[in-house]
């Protein structure tokens, strides 16, 4: 399977690379340059043509929605709306069969501790990165799912190692979300190619 | 009350100026100068400059933003997504629990799934834009407000619109979208969301649709009228009738 990761500078992006690298052909993007041993694409994610040349011949994105180093607050949210909009656009119109959002668990941090909280309950995000904008990509990404042009599968990371985690996106990567949706479907009614994942201890 | 209009150099703009201005004082801001004379102050300001939106927020008592390009990618979140973010962030900053949003009518009820097959649409249904680019920044935008409005004590009506129409031009047999108004009767709903108490409203984040009566029942407007006591003029009835 080829695998395009995005936000190469962050660890988790670069921890990712490292577990996949050995049963997957894996490319890293950034929207500055990264050096890495993997496969490396600069692209600004941007309306053009070279976020579809970035996506070309990919199987499936793990879209990590983290910002540069210093970067600001709208910047951030301008990297987690528009970015994201541009490079699944662009996926879906590669034919790229899957996307994986890595989220966060601090979307749920605000119910109170002890509750069992469920990938069905409502996020809680609060008005600053990174719950706003992981929220933003999220609610990018759901449309997409909606309107059938991609499956989304979001796993919203709680204090989890790096190899629950890569755990985690294996699993995401095995079962389709369109797959896992009809299974799930026979139970709860849902055909959508959308699902959620909580993974890891929620923050409390 | 004094009151910041963003983007009001648009097509809508100076309809709601000219309707405020009587009441109000005006600050409106657009990134391009307006092709007539409006009321109040005007600045040149891009929506997606946050320093920018806060500094032309101070000393106001309400925010309406009416800023809208939708067909460039970049700008259509500049302004639709990053602009409300923005225009929130202003509110905090200067205290100001007022804001009145605007956007079109998909921004909750996406065309492919609601517009073709069902009637009755009501604004009060859970977001479902679809990947259009106009309906999804706005969509975004909304959604950010109302992020804003469960954390801080701010109130936010979103007006949604489809198709606006200049009764006087209007042609035997001309075509309309299932959800007209005039231009005229567009901008009166902008006094009742500044007189409205905002203890009145349901929650601090309301959506409502704004358009003429119209026989068909695709969407509704009943929520607009029982609330915020909207008005419809029957000024566009020569579409149907």
């Amino acid at each position: 399977m080829r695998i395009l990761i995005t936000s190469a500078s962050h660890d988790r992006s670069a921890a990712l690379a490292d577990h996949l690298a050995s049963h997957h052909e894996v490319r890293l993007t950034e929207r500055a340059h990264v050096n890495t041993e993997h496969e490396f694409a600069l692209s600004g994610l941007g309306h053009d043509r070279s976020t579809n040349l970035l996506t070309r011949g990919i199987d499936a994105i793990i879209h990590a929605v983290e910002p540069l180093p210093e970067e600001d607050v709208s910047s951030q949210l301008d990297a987690a709306t528009r970015c994201t909009y541009n490079l699944l656009m662009a996926a879906a119109e590669e034919g790229v069969q899957q996307v994986i959002i890595l989220s966060t668990l601090e979307l749920m941090a605000a119910y109170p501790p002890g509750y069992r909280v469920t990938e069905t309950w409502r996020p809680l995000p609060t008005t600053q990165p990174p719950t706003l904008t992981k929220h933003m990509a999220e609610q990018v990404g759901r449309e997409f799912a909606r309107e059938g042009s991609l499956d989304v599968r979001v796993l919203r990371l709680g204090e989890a190692s790096d190899a629950t985690v890569a755990d985690a996106v294996i699993d995401a990567l095995a079962q389709p979300a369109s797959l896992a949706a009809q299974h799930r479907s026979k139970e709860e009614g849902a055909r959508e190619p959308w699902l959620i994942t909580h993974v890891g201890e929620r923050p409390q | 009350m004094n009151v910041l209009i963003l983007g009001g150099a648009g097509m809508l703009g100076p309809y709601v100026a000219r309707e405020l201005a009587p009441n109000h004082n005006l600050r409106i801001t657009d990134i391009t100068p307006p092709e007539e004379d409006l009321p109040g102050e005007f600045l040149l300001l891009d929506a997606a400059d946050l320093d920018g939106v806060v500094a032309a927020a101070a000393g106001m008592d309400a925010i309406v933003n009416l800023s809208v390009l939708r067909r460039d990618r970049q700008t259509a979140w500049d302004v639709s997504t990053r602009g409300c973010y923005n225009m929130m962030q202003a509110a905090v900053t200067h205290g100001i629990n007022r804001v009145i949003n605007t956007g079109p009518h998909f921004t909750v009820a996406g065309r492919h799934i609601t517009e073709i097959l069902d009637f009755g649409i009501v604004p009060d249904i859970p977001p479902q834009p679809g990947t259009n680019l106009y309906a999804l920044t706005k969509a975004m935008g909304l959604e950010i407000c109302r992020v804003f409005t469960e954390h801080h004590d701010i109130s936010v009506q979103h007006y949604l619109f489809y198709n606006f129409k200049d009764p006087a031009a209007i042609q035997p047999g001309e075509r309309y979208a299932p959800y007209v108004i005039s231009w005229e009767n567009s901008a009166e709903v902008f006094t009742l969301g500044l007189d409205i108490d905002l203890d009145a409203l349901p929650s601090r984040n309301e959506v409502f649709y704004v358009f003429a009566d119209m026989p068909h029942g695709k969407f509704s407007n009943e929520k607009t009228k029982r609330i915020l006591g909207f008005k419809p003029r029957q000024d566009v009835e020569i579409l149907w009738k």
